[in-house]
């Protein structure tokens, strides 16, 4: 009874559509117990890694549930391990949680036992209110049915009563957008429609709570826009949302919390950007291993034998300050006579995104030959690239850059410390002025 | 208020939860779902049904098929003096169709629940649903195809020229026993088959087997069979209603309540199981 007067209460609080609220909330934890929707206690999860014992374990298992006794699931056996490992957190009405980590840090598993499809090992979790999920979209869709029967039938699979899907068919509809395809089957959809209906139906169920596994990335430009719109609204509206993402400017903008887990520990938990800067950091670190692998060299009598990264001062450095000037110091060693020779450096940051890539030759340095031993260098004045991690590639080429004699395809890396007010791997310094008409 | 109180409703995971809580909140679980769920058993049982004869031309008369084909095989190899029919009082034809109806509310249904779990994989792994409307859902298809089949019969009374007794029209409680015993079993198996996919493939050589050692196609046997059958609930659910509804008696009263009495304990300690059990399936399949 008492916990009813207290959620009455916060409800209260949410309507006054202050999103705020309850991050302040959080960060002087002055809050009450009733607030939190989420509460997970030392839950762990474990897997197998064989198949055909995993079946035999499962078969022993549910014979040891019919019987009444418990599995003993705490324990593991062997080919097993912890797939989640003693992870605990809370989380408070309209409050955004992110959580990364990298491939099989158990970031689908947490959000599958939250879900309540799967069970937890050990632990317990507590969940206040109604789960939606915004996770494989669109997957209860039968393909022979049209979209108008499938509608009704996945409403009901992720919970909506009849009353409900009569209310809400329009809406769903018009939200999905996708014209006469409504009568045809869904397997003539395109995928973009198939996840456009999907994502339709999910978001009517309305949820107080909502799990999102890297779907906003989906459908055309327009509908992405829609689907964050969405999203926002319940958040504003009191929601409460965890959201698995790669991407961390999504998380580091959408979420006030964070959950890095890796290899099913939580490394780091708490306010978004802290442990957004601590799984950055500690990715840009194991990033080295691939670090000097790919060399290819085609031309026995010509290469680059060392590349050196040296500051103003002349110093060999690994480390840049932001706005700092960079130079690229590429020492080539040729047998024969190299003509027309083109050197090019490539620069991409942690994301394999490309930042830049420089021909020799389009900068205006044309050497007509070269043979025995020198360098190249390349001078960036002002490195304005935000602070990470960048790797290079350095090629020479002869006559065109098409002919490499020889690349060393991200075989450098350097770093970018300091700090830069934006996001994104570039900070051209813009300049802001406001003028009155 | 209502909205209120999805709000308040408080859901918790936590290893052996059910047998933690005790029996009787399993009873009130149990019975919460079906409740809760009845319209998503609907649903489910139109997308099965909706499915199945979409891509058809023929569609739902496929029901037909399986009668006709084996109730004339058994005819052909009766004339041919191969097989003994043995004595029956009514026109073999209805005889046969009627006790095949019967028997294929089990073994379709139970095929088909055995197969629901494993069949809807990619759902039960993304979505969190009841599953035991999957497998309720699943059986619906039997009794599809027995309501179809029941039109084979009255046009084989027609044809005959026979009234059947004022039972016909009992038929939706004499079904009610053999679709307990078959969800019942149907619970059980569709978990062990979303383990190990032998036990559906399995299933059918066993079920053939089953109805040839069944009284369905011949009369009541003599000698050893006869010790097999006397033990057999599936004969008492498929033979008596049959007997009721040809000629409005029941001769094997004992054997019938004691076969229904089988099918509600069977039913109920097979929900149970899947009940405590239902919720390590969706990892293993």
């Amino acid at each position: 009874m008492k916990t009813h007067k207290d959620l009455d209460i916060c409800k209260g609080g949410a309507n006054t559509k202050q999103p705020n609220n309850s991050s302040t909330h959080l960060l002087t934890n002055s809050s009450t117990d009733s607030e939190v929707v989420i509460k997970v206690e030392h839950v762990s999860k474990k897997y197998c890694k064989s198949l055909k014992r995993s079946m035999w374990y499962g078969v022993k298992d549910i014979g040891r549930n019919i019987f009444g006794k418990s599995s003993h699931s705490d324990k593991l056996r062997k080919n097993e391990f912890w797939a989640l490992d003693d992870v605990s957190f809370e989380l408070r009405k309209g409050e955004t949680l992110g959580i990364v980590g990298s491939n099989g840090s158990g970031k689908t598993t947490l959000l599958k036992l939250l879900n309540g499809i799967f069970w937890p090992d050990k632990g317990k979790i507590t969940i206040r209110g109604k789960v939606g999920a915004l996770i494989a979209i669109g997957s209860g869709f039968h393909p022979l049915l049209t979209g108008r029967e499938n509608i009704y039938i996945n409403g009901a699979i992720l919970g909506m009563s009849k009353k409900e899907m009569d209310e809400k068919f329009d809406a769903i509809i018009k939200f999905a957008n996708i014209g006469d395809f409504i009568d045809v089957p869904v397997k003539f959809y395109s995928s973009g429609m198939f996840v456009r209906l999907g994502f339709a139906i999910a978001v009517h169920c309305e949820p107080n709570i909502l799990l999102v596994d890297e779907v906003l990335a989906v459908g055309d430009l327009d509908f992405a826009l829609k689907c964050h719109r969405k999203m926002a609204d319940f958040r504003l509206n009191g929601g409460t949302t965890i959201l698995v993402s790669h991407n961390l400017q999504v998380i580091k903008n959408i979420c006030n919390r964070a959950i890095w887990l890796n290899e099913g520990i939580i490394k780091s938990v708490g306010e978004v950007n802290n442990t957004i800067e601590a799984y950055e950091r500690y990715v840009n670190l194991s990033r080295n291993i691939t670090f000097g692998m790919n060399r290819v060299r085609t031309d026995n009598y010509a290469e680059i034998n060392e590349v050196e990264f040296i500051n103003k001062t002349g110093e060999r450095v690994k480390e840049y300050n932001f706005g700092e000037s960079l130079i690229l110091k590429i020492y080539y060693q040729t047998k024969r006579i190299v003509k027309k020779p083109i050197f090019t450096v490539s620069i991409f940051d942690i994301k394999d995104t490309l930042v830049t890539s420089n021909y020799s030759n389009w900068d205006g340095l044309n050497l007509d030959e070269i043979k025995g031993k020198g360098f190249i260098e390349y001078r960036i004045d002002k490195i304005n690239l935000s602070p990470g991690k960048y790797f290079c590639s350095v090629t020479l080429a002869e006559i065109e850059v098409s002919n490499p004699l020889d690349w060393h395809e991200k075989c450098y890396a350097f770093m970018v410390s300091g700090k830069s007010n934006n996001y994104g791997f570039f900070n051209p310094f813009p300049k802001w002025i406001h003028r009155r008409a | 208020m209502t909205e209120q109180k999805m709000a308040d409703k408080i859901t918790t995971y936590e290893p052996d939860n059910s047998l933690k809580k005790g029996y009787i909140s399993i009873f009130k679980e149990i019975f919460n779902e079906f409740k809760k769920s009845r319209w998503l058993t609907i649903q489910l049982f139109k997308r099965d049904f909706f499915a199945i004869y979409k891509q058809s031309f023929i569609g739902v008369f496929w029901a037909f098929i399986v009668p006709i084909i084996s109730v004339g095989t058994f005819i052909i190899l009766n004339r041919a003096g191969v097989f003994n029919i043995g004595n029956i009082n009514v026109p073999y034809p209805i005889y046969a169709v009627l006790g095949i109806a019967f028997w294929q509310l089990f073994s379709t249904g139970l095929i088909a629940s055995s197969n629901s779990l494993t069949k809807a994989g990619p759902m039960i792994t993304k979505i969190n649903f009841s599953k035991k409307s999957l497998v309720i859902a699943s059986t619906g298809q039997s009794i599809v195809s027995f309501l179809i089949q029941l039109i084979l019969v009255c046009i084989l009374f027609i044809c005959y020229k026979i009234a059947p007794s004022i039972a016909i029209l009992l038929i939706p409680i004499l079904i009610i026993p053999i679709m307990l015993f078959t969800l019942g079993i149907g619970f059980i198996l569709s978990l062990l088959n979303g383990v190990v996919r032998d036990i559906g493939n399995a299933l059918s050589i066993f079920l053939t087997f089953l109805m040839f050692l069944t009284p369905i196609l011949y009369a009541k046997p003599k000698g050893m069979l006869l010790h097999i059958t006397k033990y057999n609930p599936l004969y008492y659910m498929v033979s008596v209603p049959r007997e009721f509804i040809l000629t409005g008696t029941i001769s094997e009263w004992r054997g019938f309540l004691i076969s229904v009495c089988i099918s509600i304990i069977v039913f109920i300690i097979c929900l149970i199981a899947f009940h405590l059990t239902e919720t390590r399936v969706a990892e293993k399949i």
